[in-house]
């Protein structure tokens, strides 16, 4: 038994009113060979079966027209030709003939009866989410703090011991002349000890004594008489300048 | 006065009709009808010559030619035969001055019912017409093979131009 399948593309709207179907048999008159031509309902069944027993009979090639009433073709469900006995089916073929209801579905047409206008199509807008952003997360992602202040401290790390040698060199340097550093550190201490005896707080702190002092001098007639002496001063004070540019001439 | 006489000619006309011999009235009546066909012959496929040599024209396929097919639909079962007959001259042609031999054949080679089967082997042939009894009712579709070979057997070539040649399908009742 054989059961090639027969398929049928489905549109919407479209009645199957017949089949015709034509294939040659192949097989020697005393044989017995009977092929059907028949279409499954997807309900259940078959919505057509057509038997023809070659059982025999001649072997030669046959047409036929099966009528159906119009059966929407979404009720068609797989069709097929079935042999049973000793034979062969050859250059079979099956159509459909079939009319086209527009308005099936009144959707199809403005003019087919029942068509309600369609909701126009409202546009879909992304809006943009910078918090879904994966640049944005990416750069805003929290830092591993463990792993930060592992690296400060290896930081802190690098700098201290870099003091360090900084130090050992300072030090190593510094020892090929004691004498120096001696020197040095004497100096330091002297510079310090004089800064302690400058030490200027204590003249903040100084307390001194106030107090009124009055003239004490009396005048014995009271007219003080001009120091006769002074002119001879103011002359030679004179003549000691004379001299004193004279040197500048 | 002038009363009395004009009532008298209205007696004497009326007494002249009562007395006059009745008239004699024929019709006649049709009686129509229709009888609709329950045979009818169409051409499938028209036929051509082709012509494989110079003196040969033949509808063979393998010549370049192509079979005639006749369809016969009969709605009534045992009713009827189906006469088909290949050409034996031609409709049209340019002038022949030499005979021309005709063979030709008749076969069945589709049909709508397996129950057809039988056809080709129960039909009988009468020169070049083959008889098919149609005992099924359904459709029969016939292929008519012909070749004419020009020379009367000396292999003459066919002058140039146009040939016909005409199939006989007929279907006559039993």
């Amino acid at each position: 038994m054989t059961t090639p399948i027969l398929g049928i593309p489905t549109e919407e709207g479209m009645d199957i009113s017949g089949v015709i179907y034509n294939y040659k048999v192949v097989k020697d008159v005393e044989d017995d060979f009977i092929v059907t031509v028949q279409n499954k309902d997807v309900d259940g069944g078959y919505i057509f079966q057509d038997t023809e027993d070659w059982s025999g009979k001649h072997g030669m090639r046959i047409q036929k027209s099966i009528p159906l009433t119009y059966t929407p073709i979404e009720q068609f469900g797989d069709g097929s030709i079935q042999t049973t006995g000793t034979g062969s089916v050859e250059d079979a073929t099956v159509l459909y003939m079939y009319r086209w209801d527009g308005c099936r579905n009144p959707q199809n047409d403005e003019n087919c009866p029942g068509y309600v206008e369609p909701m126009p199509v409202i546009p879909k807008i992304e809006i943009y989410d910078a918090l879904e952003d994966e640049n944005v997360i990416d750069a805003t992602e929290e830092t591993d703090s463990d792993l930060y202040e592992k690296k400060e401290e290896e930081r802190e790390e690098t700098d201290e011991d870099e003091e360090d040698e900084d130090r050992l060199e300072l030090a190593m340097a510094a020892s090929e002349n004691a004498l120096t550093i001696a020197n040095t550190a004497t100096q330091a201490s002297l510079l310090k000890t004089m800064n302690a005896a400058t030490n200027v707080t204590s003249y903040y702190v100084a307390n001194v004594p106030g107090g009124v002092y009055n003239e004490s001098i009396s005048l014995n007639g009271g007219k003080i008489v001009d120091n006769k002496k002074a002119l001879k001063s103011l002359g030679q004070d004179k003549l000691m300048n004379k001299m004193i540019e004279e040197q500048y001439k | 006065m002038n009363k009395l006489i004009t009532l008298g000619l209205v007696i004497g006309l009326t007494g002249c009709a009562l007395l006059m011999p009745k008239e004699v009235a024929a019709e006649n009546i049709d009686i129509t009808g229709t009888v609709q066909s329950r045979c009818t012959v169409n051409t499938d496929t028209p036929g051509v010559y082709g012509n494989p040599n110079a003196h040969t024209l033949t509808t063979l396929p393998a010549s370049a030619g192509q079979l005639p097919i006749v369809r016969v639909d009969t709605t009534l079962a045992n009713a009827y035969n189906a006469i088909i007959s290949y050409p034996t001259s031609f409709a049209s042609s340019p002038s022949l001055g030499d005979t021309v031999a005709w063979t030709g054949a008749v076969a069945v080679v589709q049909t709508s019912s397996s129950d057809m089967s039988g056809y080709q082997a129960g039909s009988t042939t009468t020169g070049a017409a083959r008889t098919y009894p149609l005992s099924i009712a359904g459709t029969t579709w016939f292929s008519v093979a012909s070749q004419a070979t020009y020379g009367g057997g000396q292999n003459k070539a066919f002058p140039g131009g146009s040939y016909t040649a005409h199939v006989v399908a007929e279907c006559i009742a039993q």
